[in-house]
């Protein structure tokens, strides 16, 4: 969380993800160039340029691959939560390493011709019409411009400013850019062949990527969050014996939007599931000291008004809410962000 | 399209950005965001971004100046698209790996190399 764009959360935890980072990287570079060369098939001589570059290409391509298993094991095993964590700080080294490899490749093949590098490599290979020797440049390319947009726009500012929806579906980039990324690399080293350990590694990573994100996508339409029933101004979103101490039921209300209705010290309040930052699901949060925090980055609200704690100033819309005998009936249409509502005490006598 | 359009494209698009940039980052982003009002140190950060996407930055400083932006569609995440972009995914790898398995490149390894110049006649 910031204030006025000045972190405050810059903690030793950071840092540390941050360092731990960094290392990684490096023992990846030095075991690519210097303790496993042969396992990766460098059969054919090389000279240290194009080592090198391979070396940055494979380090980009598995950060990538981390990064995208993060999210469908966090959505499929809740003990992942923790590695949302810094996950942009990941996707901002992913973009220089990449970086790191394109500046490479394009410094060794695409100098010292008739033109200029840049015309070069547009130039060099035409043959679009064709699988074998197909310009798999292309696609790092695309790649490297998504993966630059991602990174450019990862700041909180960009949140706030686009909204999270927009810079949600900005960043869905990422899924074209690491479909860019495999063909990139199997049009490219997996049709030469020469590199079988490599591309079996590479193969592995994208299929293990492809299949996790099909698991949770078909996991989150099998047990997604239930639809509220229609009532007119007001939906039934659950029984409130079913809301357990300091959590929350979720509901899909008619207008498209999620509902969060959560139990404190025997009150019931009801708050957008979409967190402020990245609209992240708060009601798989747990309430502590009023406050519910996000199970994603760990901003918090106050579930009666929907304001976060001074001096933070994030807000999310809140919900009238009644009881109905056993149901649980919210307003449909949202109180604008930080409205307070009294919260509603559950009938006496009940277990819960 | 030739390579010297797409890279002067390239160059205007930039150029625009940056002035685009220049103009946001100095007399509109704190009209629009409060936060931003009196933090300076963060802006240099949102240049490069600004530089990539700036018909967006301009779209979004529009909609906020003139106060039509809607705080609803704020907390209305595209989920559903998530299952999209899991089968495009799995479909374009799984077309990556049939393609590059099913079609190699083969070297002409059978032939000897054969010397078509003397030594030194290359320069």
């Amino acid at each position: 969380m910031s204030v006025k764009y000045i972190p405050v959360q810059w903690n030793k935890n950071k840092y540390l993800y941050d360092a731990g980072l960094i290392v990684c990287v490096v023992l990846f570079l030095s075991i690519y160039l210097y303790l496993a060369p042969d396992a990766l098939a460098h059969e054919r001589p090389i000279n240290p340029a194009i080592h090198n570059a391979r070396a940055f290409g494979a380090c980009a391509f598995t950060m990538m691959t981390f990064i995208l298993v993060i999210g469908p094991l966090a959505r499929l095993d809740t003990r992942f939560l923790p590695l949302l964590y810094n996950r942009r700080h990941f996707g901002v080294l992913t973009a220089l390493v990449a970086l790191t490899h394109a500046l490479t490749i394009l410094n060794w093949y695409f100098i010292g011709g008739p033109v200029g590098k840049y015309e070069a490599l547009l130039t060099s290979n035409l043959a679009y019409d064709r699988v074998i020797g197909f310009p798999f440049e292309s696609f790092g390319i695309f790649a490297l411009l998504c993966l630059g947009v991602l990174a450019a726009t990862s700041h909180d500012f960009w949140l706030k400013f686009l909204t999270p929806p927009v810079w949600k579906a900005l960043h869905y980039l990422i899924y074209p850019a690491y479909a860019a990324v495999v063909a990139h690399v199997m049009l490219g080293t997996g049709q030469d062949g020469h590199a079988p350990v490599f591309n079996a590694l590479v193969i592995g990573g994208a299929v293990t990527v492809a299949g996790l994100h099909m698991l949770a996508a078909l996991r989150d339409r099998g047990q997604g969050d239930p639809m509220a029933h229609d009532a007119g101004d007001w939906e039934g979103v659950c029984n409130w014996a079913d809301i357990e101490e300091g959590r929350a039921k979720i509901a899909r209300l008619s207008s498209g939007e999620r509902v969060a209705v959560f139990r404190h010290e025997g009150q019931l309040s009801a708050i957008s599931n979409a967190c402020a930052h990245q609209n992240g699901p708060l009601g798989e949060g747990r309430i502590i000291d009023c406050l519910v925090t996000c199970p994603w980055h760990g901003f918090q609200y106050d579930v009666r008004s929907g304001r976060s704690p001074a001096p933070f100033t994030e807000k999310v819309p809140t919900y009238d809410v009644r009881i109905e005998g056993a149901q649980v009936l919210v307003r449909t249409a949202p109180n604008p962000p930080g409205t307070p509502v009294d919260p509603v005490p559950v009938p006496q006598g009940s277990a819960g | 399209m030739t390579a010297q359009g797409i890279l002067t494209g390239v160059e205007i698009w930039c150029w625009v950005g940056l002035a685009v940039g220049v103009l946001f980052l100095l007399f509109g982003i704190h009209r629009v965001d409060e936060d931003a009002d009196g933090a300076v140190a963060f802006r240099p950060l949102l240049i490069v971004g600004i530089v990539l996407i700036w018909p967006l930055v301009l779209w979004r400083w529009y909609v906020l100046a003139i106060g039509r932006d809607n705080w609803q569609a704020r907390h209305v995440p595209p989920r559903a698209v998530h299952m999209m972009a899991a089968v495009f995914l799995a479909a374009a790898v799984l077309a990556s790996v049939l393609l590059s398995t099913s079609l190699k490149q083969t070297w002409p390894d059978h032939i000897a190399p054969e010397q078509i110049s003397a030594a030194g006649d290359a320069a």
